[in-house]
């Protein structure tokens, strides 16, 4: 069954003052995941 | 002494260019070759199309910056590849200018080392009807685009406030094997916003049009993410999303023409249908720019460089999904058959598609082709330069960078209503971008930890941020280095 975003889960989505911490954690998870590191596929060492 | 010229100068061609001159000494020279005489940011092209920015808020010109920082900008066109040279020069690339006094005179520019940074070709012509402005379809795939899209969806607004009849909005992919599904998304939702804010929500009808098999592809055969700590699939989430918002949605549609007001598509199972609408903002097809390319003697050896977009160090060999793999994926960007050519951003040609290849009973191919979006493109771009750099420091070709699609995460946060407080985003990571189903076996390809998916104000507040942040770094302002791809 589909989900639905319930009236409290909007609440906490346009709350600025959660909202302020959650885009704190956001940028460090994205710099974490995008810019913590790439590499090669194809040798062992890469990966 | 080398030479480095670099085509195009959007994400992929302006962050490989900055990143040269900044680790190279002057005696290097380092060559822009772009039409466009400014660097616009394209991801925020979805907030000029909704009237939120102006194109001056995105854009800014090259050239003042480019003579400040000692690389020389020539406004011209890339025309042809010629990378043995000829009897008088080195390897060259034929261009031709776009302005000024020398528009349309053509010129060869000689290199050592060459990045093609040409990104797509928008291939409006390879949808029967589909041009930017005409038949009430629009594009926000440029910032003029973008603007006339704005223009005209705040017109269907005003009509619609004294419109007696229910209207209707069509957003998705104008053609069968459309990409950048992404940036669909995100207008679709900042339109809905839009309508709110006028009133008009109720006496406009949204549909997203779409070439994916299941909503919240992407192109990237889907996700499965972490949201609110729990497992959810990408096709869960959109759908809640869209629910929410109360957008319908037509999936698998491979669009093949548009009359005014009418969209003529076929689906999976065959049929051909027709979808009327009063304005429509539908993705082209990207295409290669159709270069040519000839060795010493003036043979074509288009084959060795283009295959549609740039052939790298991908494994093209046709073979059939089950086999896949992501080593397929290149990792250098490096042409095969001339070490000192590359291709990152969207100039490379890929191996294949990452969502699944499906066909109609007609023998039309629809799904979405492979997107490759811009921190990638940075990312690859950087990593191109550094071993340009690593060689001519080294004296012989060096390929110590690598960075596989399949081995490098992304960010999509899609912006889903402008406003400071009333704005929202859907934040959305994945690692890696091309599903890695043999180390990922039992989570779609992803590593869960790494792919996770939210809602919410905080996504706006960081779309806007990398707005800022990106244009920061691409105007080269103190420090700008530090800024990752
Ligand atoms: C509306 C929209 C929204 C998007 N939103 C996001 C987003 O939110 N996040 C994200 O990560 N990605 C987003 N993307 C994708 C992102 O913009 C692309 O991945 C990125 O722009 C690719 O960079 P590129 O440098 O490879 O190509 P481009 O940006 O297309 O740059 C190509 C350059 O080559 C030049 N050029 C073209 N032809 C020639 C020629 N013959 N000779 C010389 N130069 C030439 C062009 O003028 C341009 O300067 C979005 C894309 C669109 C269209």
């Amino acid at each position: 069954m589909t989900q639905i975003i319930t009236k409290k889960q909007k609440r906490w989505m346009q709350n600025p003052f959660i909202q302020f911490f959650k885009f704190i954690y956001l940028n460090i998870k994205i710099l974490i995941i995008v810019a913590g590191g790439h590499g090669g596929t194809r040798d062992k060492a890469d990966s | 002494m080398a030479k480095i010229v670099v085509l195009g100068a959007g994400i992929a061609g302006h962050t490989a260019a900055s990143e040269l001159r900044r680790q190279l000494s002057k005696k290097h020279k380092v060559v822009v070759v772009s039409p466009n005489r400014n660097y616009q940011w394209v991801p925020s092209n979805i907030w000029v199309g909704i009237g939120k920015m102006k194109p001056k808020d995105i854009i800014f010109p090259l050239e003042p910056l480019y003579k400040r920082k000692g690389i020389e900008y020539v406004q011209a066109k890339a025309v042809s590849f010629h990378p043995e040279g000829d009897d008088t020069t080195q390897p060259y690339v034929n261009v031709e200018y776009v302005f000024g006094e020398r528009k349309g005179e053509q010129e060869k520019v000689t290199y050592d080392y060459l990045i093609n940074a040409t990104g797509p070709k928008l291939a409006f012509d390879m949808t029967e009807g589909l041009k930017p402005g005409t038949n009430n379809a629009y594009s926000v795939c440029t910032y003029d685009h973008a603007q006339h899209a704005s223009e005209a969806l705040h017109a269907l607004i005003e009509k619609a406030k004294t419109s007696e009849k229910k209207l209707k909005i069509v957003i998705g992919t104008g053609h069968p094997k459309a990409t950048c599904q992404g940036a669909a998304f995100e207008y679709i939702l900042n339109v809905e916003q839009e309508l709110r804010h006028y009133g008009v929500r109720d006496k406009i009808d949204l549909k997203w049009l779409s070439n994916e098999p299941a909503l919240g592809d992407f192109g990237m055969d889907g996700m499965v993410l972490s949201y609110n700590g729990k497992p959810m699939k990408s096709s869960e989430m959109v759908e809640m999303i869209f629910r929410d918002r109360g957008i319908d949605w037509v999936l698998e549609a491979g669009v093949n023409k548009v009359e005014e007001g009418l969209v003529h598509y076929e689906n999976l199972k065959g049929e051909y249908k027709t979808e009327p609408f009063d304005f429509a903002m539908l993705i082209p097809a990207f295409s290669g720019h159709g270069f040519k390319a000839f060795d010493v003697d003036g043979n074509d050896v288009t084959p060795k460089l283009f295959k549609g977009f740039m052939v790298v160090d991908a494994d093209y060999t046709s073979k059939p999904y089950e086999e896949w793999t992501v080593q397929d994926w290149p990792e250098t960007y490096q042409n095969p058959s001339y070490p000192n050519i590359f291709a990152p951003g969207i100039a490379f040609a890929p191996p294949h598609s990452i969502s699944k290849p499906r066909k109609s009973p007609n023998g039309t191919e629809i799904f979405p082709s492979p997107p490759r979006t811009g921190m990638p493109s940075g990312i690859t771009a950087k990593l191109v330069a550094d071993n340009i750099i690593d060689s001519i420091k080294a004296g012989h070709i060096s390929l110590q960078h690598k960075g596989s699609l399949g081995n490098m995460g992304a960010a999509c946060i899609a912006s889903a209503g402008y406003g400071l407080m009333k704005g929202s985003g859907v934040s959305i990571t994945t690692f890696p971008i091309v599903p890695d189903y043999k180390k990922y076996g039992e989570t779609g390809g992803r590593n869960v930890k790494k792919t996770f998916g939210d809602i919410g104000l905080a996504g706006h507040w960081v779309k806007l941020a990398l707005h800022y942040a990106f244009i920061y770094k691409a105007k080269m302002k103190p420090f700008w280095w530090l800024i990752p791809e």
